[in-house]
């Protein structure tokens, strides 16, 4: 690569979003080329000042409720969405909507038949596999911050490949992953730190069924469960709901 | 339910439990995008009574993407309005050379830039890069996911982009009084 081809995709590479190939070409040429690095220092500085200091601005309270009173029939009796059709279908997807939240109440703690017991022993092994991870010398068998290297000493062991971010500028570096033993079958888990503390991420293919979703704290770990892409995650973590919650959100994103 | 179904964890299917949850990014992306609150709130709401209206055709679980196509429809549509004329939809050149910075592109402290200043910034340059940029910084959203709400290509998503942070820059030249580049 030369500055010619460099230039015009520095700003993708600032935004991770080059494949492999192109990337390590890019940071080939990055080393040589002061020029260029200069330019993409300074898109890094840019998009760390937007990130910082650009406010997002939060729905206010009265908004929330008045789309709330606008979309519940009960509330909105003349409404114009409130055709008899729709508020048949509308009132079979509240219904939808109690069995769900009753499933998730199911699975978050009330001994439900197979879908409990397996949610709780997933739980529990999450958690255990996430402090023997603490215990010195059985955190990683990769160890790294670049990404570019945890990926791929997965491949040959696994037979799919785990979504590996790079969050360090938001407070989550990286440190390794390593292969564990969850469900009765290997999954990859991934270690990110926060500060002392650190979050193992298991990851495994939804081919042998979804993960039971649950989230909550259980022996003063946090755990959360989640389905993306054909890919079960668990994040387990000692850091607080929030921090978390920031994790997952930035590692989802980040990984689409 | 039919008794398999019994053992998948129920996912949220609700159009509440669908699109409430981004009932934040979509006020975000309406209040760059017009400026005002009050048009902010309503557009929102406007858009999410569409939504529902259209949740029939929802398909998928990725309810972010799908609202903020209606709600940036419906605020750029309110900025029609406004404007009493077309907005003009920039015309893609930036990847053939005109993307590139320009030399003095690193003229700028990005450090010492403070946050009510980048908002200013941010204000004058045309909505569709607004845009781009709120829903890459701020949302945190991917080059695929701004494709999919704009509907534009991936590779336009990030020559937009380039465009945006170039008038950005200058605008925020201007503003420290370092003059247009």
């Amino acid at each position: 690569m030369n500055c010619e081809n460099v230039r015009p995709i520095l700003g993708a590479h600032a935004d991770k979003e080059l494949d492999l190939v192109r990337q390590m070409e890019l940071e080939a040429h990055l080393q040589t080329c002061s020029e260029c690095a200069q330019r993409a220092q300074a898109l890094a500085a840019s998009r760390q000042a937007l990130r910082n200091s650009l406010p997002r601005f939060a729905a206010p309270v009265q908004l929330r409720q008045r789309i709330l009173s606008s979309l519940r029939p009960e509330a909105t009796p003349a409404g114009p969405i409130v055709s008899g059709r729709r508020s048949t279908s509308w009132s079979w997807r509240n219904l939808g909507g109690m069995a769900a939240s009753l499933a998730a109440a199911l699975v978050l703690g009330y001994s439900w038949g197979n879908r409990h017991a397996r949610a709780d022993s997933l739980w529990n092994e999450a958690i255990g596999d996430h402090v023997r991870s603490l215990q010195v010398g059985h955190l990683m068998d990769v160890v790294s911050t670049d990404q570019h290297t945890v990926k791929p000493w997965f491949i040959g062991k696994l037979d799919f490949s785990p979504p590996v971010a790079d969050l360090a500028d938001l407070g989550f570096p990286l440190a390794g992953g390593r292969l564990e033993r969850l469900g009765g079958q290997t999954v990859a888990a991934l270690i990110f730190h926060r500060r002392l503390h650190s979050i193992n991420l298991f990851v495994w293919p939804t081919a042998q069924g979804l993960v039971p979703t649950f989230r909550g704290v259980r022996n003063g770990f946090r755990a959360e469960s989640w389905s993306q892409d054909g890919l079960n995650f668990i994040a387990v973590s000692e850091i607080p709901e929030s921090e978390l919650e920031q994790f997952i959100r930035a590692y989802r994103d980040r990984t689409k | 339910m039919n008794s398999m179904e019994a053992f998948v964890p129920a996912e949220p299917r609700t159009f509440e439990q669908l699109m409430l949850p981004h009932l934040d990014a979509a006020y975000n992306l309406a209040c760059w995008l017009l400026h005002d609150p009050h048009d902010a709130e309503d557009a929102v709401q406007d858009a999410f009574l569409r939504a529902h209206r259209a949740f029939d055709r929802f398909r998928g679980n990725d309810g972010r993407a799908w609202l903020l196509v209606i709600v940036r429809n419906t605020c750029f549509s309110a900025l029609r309005k406004k404007r009493r004329e077309p907005v003009a939809v920039p015309f893609e050149d930036e990847l053939y050379g005109s993307s590139e910075d320009p030399a003095e592109a690193n003229a700028l402290a990005w450090q010492e830039i403070k946050g009510d200043l980048l908002r200013r910034a941010l204000e004058r340059i045309p909505a569709e890069f607004r845009e781009v940029i709120i829903l890459h910084e701020i949302e945190g959203l991917a080059y695929r996911e701004i494709a999919e709400i704009v509907d534009i290509p991936i590779g336009t998503v990030m020559s937009r982009l380039a465009r945006a942070r170039r008038k950005l820059q200058n605008e925020l030249l201007t503003l420290t009084g370092k003059g247009s580049l």
